[in-house]
C-alpha cells in the first residue's frame, strides 16, 4: 500500500509540472466543436492547448464566471465566447486586452469592435424548431410571439434565460421592444405554459421526439436535429418584421493571461478563414465573411433577415434584467 | 510522566496535522465563501436579504425537502425489506443479488439519469410518451434517486444485521419463526443503521444538482448554482442561500449525533461469519424473484447506457476520452490516500471521545451537505493567488478538493472501526509507555487494517464519482472522466457519450471488483 501510495504521489507531482508551453483556453463553444479545432492548432503550432469547456446547463457563464472568479490572478489566456455579448461583461471589469488580429480583417463591422476587444465570427441564428409530425407546413409558427400564442398552449419549449444564448435573446428582446413589453410578452409567454428545457439542447430533443410542437433554439442544435433524420423544420422567425437574432462566436484575449503571446496565436488561428469555413461545414454555424460558403442545413447571412442589434446594449439589458429573470424563472 | 507528556503530545501534533489539512482543504474556503456575502456590497446583500424573504426561495426549499423525504421514504421502503432478505435468509443467490444492486451506488446520479434517459425517454427502448413525462418529472427524479440510493440502506442495514450478536438471534429462534424473529428481534436492533442510512440518503438527495437539472425537475441547489452560474456573478449572494442548507446540514448533523449516542458507527465489511441464514420456506421462491427483480432494476440504466454506446460509440472513446481518465484515477487515488490517512487520525481521535474530534468532523460533514459550488469558489478564492498558481494549475486542486468533500468519509469509516473494536490493546501498550504514534501505527492501524483499507476504498470511489466539487476548478485541459462526461453530454454524440459513461462503469466495477476481493482475502486471513 505504501508503495502504491509513493507511486500515486509521484504521479500526481508529475502531472503538476507537466503543461510547459501551452496556451489556456476558455470556451462556451460546445466542446464537440471547439476541441478538434484546438487540436488542428495544437498540431499546425506545437502549442498545446489547455481547455476548460462549459456544461449545457450553464453555457456561457460557468466559464464566464470562472473568469470573473480568476480576475485577480488570471489563469486563462483567450475566451471564446459561444456569443457576443458575455465578452462585453469582461470589457466592462477591464478584463480584456485588445488584440487587432490580422486575421479579423475581413469579418464586417457590426460584429468586431474596432480597437480589438472582441472579434467575432462563424455565427448562429436564433430560430424556431418545429415538429413536422405535428405541425403541418401551412401552420407552422413564423414569429417568436408564437411562444405567447393561446394557439400553442402547453406546445412549445425554450431553454432556461439564465443561461446560454436564450438570455442574450430575452435582453435583445429588452433592447428592441423596451422593458414592459418585453416583460408583458414573458409573462404571456409563462402563461401559455412553454415548457422551460434546462438548455437548447434539450429544446432540440424536446422537438425531435415530438413532446412539443415547437421551441425557440439555436441553428446549431437544429442542424444536429435535421443531421439525425428527426423529423423536423426550421423556420427563421420573424423575417418580415423584427428580424432573426444572430450571434457570432467572438474571442478575446485575456490582460495579464500567463502566455500572452501564445494567446495571440490562437486568436489568430481561430480567425482565420478556415476555422471559420470549417465551423460552418462542420458545425452548422454561419460564416460572417463573404466568399464562405453556409453548410447545407444552415442559411447564409445574405439570405436571413438579421436582427439590428447593439451587443454592447444587449450586454448592458442583460445585467439590468438577471433579477427578473430570476424572478421569472422562480429563482 | 515525561513518557506520558511525550505521548500526549504527538498525539496532539498528529491530530494537529490532520485538523490543519481538514480544515485548510474544506473548512476554510466554506470561511472565505462567506466572506464574499460581506464583501458582496450594499446591492449583494440586498439581493440576498431579497432572495432569502421571496416566498418562492422557501416554497423551492420545501420543495427540496420534500423530494429528499420522499427519496428517503422509497429507499427505506425498499432498503430495509431488501437488506434482511439479502443478510438473513435463505434466499437464492444473496450475494451476487447484493452486489448487483449495490453497484450503481458507486457510480455518479447523473450517470444513471442519463441511462434512463436511454431506456425511457422518448426515443429509449422502452420509451413512450407516458414514461418520457414520468421521467422529466417530479416523481421520475424521486424515483431515479431512490434506485440509485436505495443501496446505501440495504448496505448498511445489511451490515448492522450481520453484525447483531449471534446468540440474540439463536435465543430468539427458539421461540419464535423466521417472520417474528426478523420483525421483532432484527430490524429493531438494527434501527439505528437505517436511521443513519436514512440521514446519508437524505443528505446525498438533497444536496444532488446533476439528476434535477438534468430532468428538469426545479430545486433548492440549483438555485444557489444560478447564482453562481446566471450571469449576474453573485458568490455573496448565493451564500446567503446557502444559509438554511446549513441550517437544514446541521440539523442532520444533530440527528445523527443523536443516533451516534445510542449505538457504535456502522462499519465496511463483514464482522459476523457462520450464522444460519432464515428458512424462507415457501416463500424462497417469490423472495428470490423480489430480490433479483430489484437487482436489475438497481443496473437497467447502465444497460441502458450500453446498448446507446454499442451503436458505434465505443470507436469514438480513444478520440474523446483524452487524459480524463488518467486525471481520475490520479486525483481519487492521491485523495483517497489523504483522506484515509485522515481519518486514521481523526477517525480515531472520534472513536476515543478526544477534545477537538466532533468539531473537526462537525465541520467535515458541512463540507461534505455544503453544495459543491460554494465550495469551489471558497477553493477559486483560496488557491487563486500567484503563490499557488502551481497547486491552482494541477490535478493538486482537484486532489484538495476532494479531500474537502469527502475527508469526512474516511474519518467516519475508520470512527466506526475503531469503536466497534477493542481498546485494551491501546490501553496496555500506553501502559507499558508506548507512544501514540507507536500505538497508532503498531496497533491501531493493524488491528484496523481492513477498516483502514474500506476507508481508502470508500474515499477512491467517493472521488472518481465526483463530479459537482471539480466541475467549476477543474485545471485546463486536465478534467477528470465524469466532467469530461458532463461536458460533452448536451452536445457530444450521444453513443460516445454513453460509451464514456460505460468506462466510467468499467473503471468503478474493476476498482469495486479489486477492493471486495483484496478485502476478503484480508479477511480469511
Amino acid at each position: 500500500m505504501t508503495w502504491g501510495c509513493l507511486s500515486l504521489l509521484g504521479l500526481a507531482a508529475s502531472t503538476c509540472g507537466r503543461g510547459g508551453p501551452g496556451v489556456v483556453a476558455y470556451t462556451s463553444v460546445d466542446q464537440v466543436v471547439s476541441e478538434p479545432i484546438f487540436r488542428t492548432f495544437e498540431a499546425q503550432s506545437g502549442v498545446a492547448v489547455h481547455a476548460v469547456f462549459d456544461t449545457e446547463e450553464t453555457k456561457s457563464t460557468g466559464v464566464l464566471n470562472r473568469l470573473l472568479a480568476e480576475a485577480q490572478s488570471p489563469r486563462a489566456d483567450v475566451f471564446w465566447s459561444g456569443d457576443p455579448v458575455r465578452p462585453f461583461i469582461l470589457i466592462a471589469r477591464g478584463l480584456v486586452e485588445p488584440y487587432v488580429s490580422p486575421n479579423a480583417a475581413g469579418i464586417p463591422a457590426p460584429f468586431k469592435a474596432s480597437d480589438g476587444a472582441w472579434t467575432g465570427f462563424a455565427a448562429r441564428a436564433r430560430i424556431l424548431l418545429v415538429n413536422t409530425r405535428r405541425v403541418a407546413a401551412a401552420d407552422r409558427p413564423a414569429s417568436i410571439r408564437d411562444l405567447a400564442s393561446p394557439r400553442w398552449k402547453g406546445q412549445a419549449a425554450m431553454a432556461n434565460p439564465l443561461f446560454g444564448t436564450t438570455t442574450i435573446h430575452m435582453a435583445a428582446l429588452f433592447t428592441a421592444w423596451g422593458d414592459e413589453p418585453a416583460r408583458a410578452f414573458l409573462h404571456e409567454v409563462k402563461a401559455n405554459d412553454v415548457r422551460i428545457a434546462s438548455s437548447n439542447g434539450e429544446v432540440k430533443r424536446l422537438v425531435a421526439s415530438g413532446e412539443v410542437a415547437f421551441g425557440l433554439t439555436d441553428t446549431d442544435d437544429a442542424a444536429e436535429a435535421v443531421k439525425d433524420g428527426a423529423p423536423v423544420a426550421v423556420v427563421y422567425p420573424d423575417q418580415d418584421a423584427l428580424g432573426t437574432l444572430v450571434l457570432p462566436t467572438a474571442v478575446v484575449l485575456i490582460k495579464g493571461g500567463p502566455h500572452p503571446e501564445s494567446g495571440r496565436r490562437l486568436v489568430d488561428a481561430l480567425l482565420a478563414p478556415v476555422t471559420e469555413q470549417r465551423m460552418a461545414e462542420s458545425a452548422a454555424h454561419m460564416p460572417l465573411r463573404g466568399g464562405l460558403t453556409a453548410g447545407t442545413d444552415v442559411r447564409g447571412l445574405d439570405r436571413v433577415r438579421a436582427m439590428q442589434v447593439d451587443y454592447a446594449s444587449v450586454a448592458s439589458a442583460m445585467e439590468r434584467i438577471q433579477p427578473f429573470l430570476r424572478e421569472w424563472v422562480g429563482l | 510522566m515525561g513518557r506520558a507528556l511525550t505521548s500526549r503530545t504527538q498525539q496532539q501534533l498528529l491530530v494537529g496535522i490532520a485538523a490543519l489539512v481538514l480544515l485548510g482543504a474544506g473548512f476554510l474556503p466554506l470561511v472565505l465563501a462567506a466572506l464574499e456575502l460581506p464583501l458582496a456590497g450594499v446591492q449583494g446583500l440586498a439581493h440576498a436579504r431579497a432572495a432569502l424573504a421571496a416566498p418562492a426561495t422557501w416554497t423551492l426549499l420545501v420543495r427540496s425537502l420534500a423530494l429528499a423525504a420522499s427519496v428517503t421514504g422509497l429507499a427505506l421502503a425498499l432498503g430495509v425489506p431488501l437488506a434482511a432478505l439479502l443478510a438473513k435468509t435463505d434466499v437464492g443467490g444473496r450475494q451476487a443479488a447484493f452486489l448487483v444492486h449495490a453497484f450503481p451506488m458507486f457510480l455518479p446520479p447523473f450517470l444513471l439519469a442519463l441511462g434512463w434517459f436511454h431506456l425511457l425517454g422518448r426515443r429509449g427502448l422502452l420509451g413512450t410518451e407516458a414514461t418520457s413525462r414520468l421521467l422529466f418529472s417530479f416523481a421520475g427524479v424521486v424515483l431515479v434517486l431512490a434506485l440509485a440510493f436505495t443501496p446505501v440502506v440495504t448496505s448498511l442495514v445489511a451490515l448492522a444485521l450481520r453484525g447483531i450478536d449471534p446468540s440474540l438471534e439463536e435465543a430468539a429462534r427458539i421461540v419464535a419463526g423466521p417472520r417474528r424473529v426478523v420483525t421483532r428481534i432484527l430490524l429493531p436492533l438494527a434501527w439505528p443503521a437505517a436511521a443513519l442510512s436514512a440521514l446519508v440518503v437524505f443528505a446525498l438527495a438533497f444536496s444532488e444538482l446533476g439528476v434535477p437539472m438534468f430532468l428538469r425537475v426545479r430545486s433548492y441547489p440549483a438555485a444557489v448554482f444560478a447564482r453562481l452560474g446566471g450571469v449576474e456573478y453573485a458568490p455573496g449572494e448565493a451564500f446567503g442561500l446557502v444559509v438554511p442548507l446549513l441550517a437544514v446540514a446541521l440539523g442532520l448533523l444533530g440527528c445523527e449525533r443523536w443516533l451516534a449516542a445510542r449505538r457504535s458507527f456502522p462499519v465496511l465489511g463483514p464482522r459476523q461469519r457462520g450464522t444460519v441464514p432464515l428458512p424462507l420456506g415457501a416463500w424462497k421462491g417469490p423472495a428470490g424473484a423480489i430480490v433479483w427483480a430489484l437487482a436489475a432494476v438497481s443496473v437497467l440504466p447502465i444497460a441502458g447506457l450500453a446498448l446507446r454506446a454499442s451503436a458505434g460509440g465505443f470507436a469514438g472513446v480513444p478520440a474523446w476520452i483524452g487524459a480524463s481518465l488518467t486525471n481520475s484515477i490520479v486525483c481519487a487515488g492521491v485523495a483517497a490516500t489523504i483522506i484515509a490517512a485522515l481519518g486514521l487520525i481523526v477517525g480515531h481521535a472520534l472513536a476515543r471521545g478526544r477534545r477537538g474530534a466532533h468539531l473537526l468532523d462537525a465541520a467535515g460533514v458541512l463540507a461534505f451537505v455544503t453544495p459543491a459550488a460554494v465550495l469551489g469558489v471558497g477553493l477559486i478564492s483560496l488557491w487563486n493567488r500567484p503563490a499557488t498558481r502551481v497547486v491552482y494549475g494541477s490535478l493538486a486542486i482537484i486532489i484538495i478538493g476532494d479531500v474537502a468533500r469527502y475527508g469526512v468519509v474516511g474519518v467516519r469509516t475508520m470512527a466506526g472501526a475503531v469503536a466497534q473494536g477493542p481498546v485494551e490493546h491501546e490501553q496496555l501498550a500506553a501502559v507499558v509507555g508506548a507512544g501514540f504514534a507507536r500505538r497508532l501505527f503498531r496497533i491501531v492501524v493493524p488491528l484496523h487494517r481492513l477498516g483502514l483499507a474500506s476507508a481508502w476504498l470508500l474515499a477512491f470511489i467517493f472521488c472518481l464519482r465526483d463530479l459537482e466539487t471539480a466541475v467549476l476548478f477543474y485545471p485546463p485541459g486536465r478534467e477528470p472522466l465524469p466532467v469530461r462526461i458532463f461536458t460533452l453530454e448536451a452536445n457530444g454524440p450521444e453513443s460516445v457519450v454513453a460509451a464514456l459513461a460505460v468506462v466510467q462503469v468499467a473503471l468503478t466495477a474493476i476498482i469495486v471488483a479489486a477492493g471486495a476481493t483484496l478485502l476478503r482475502r484480508a479477511q480469511r486471513a
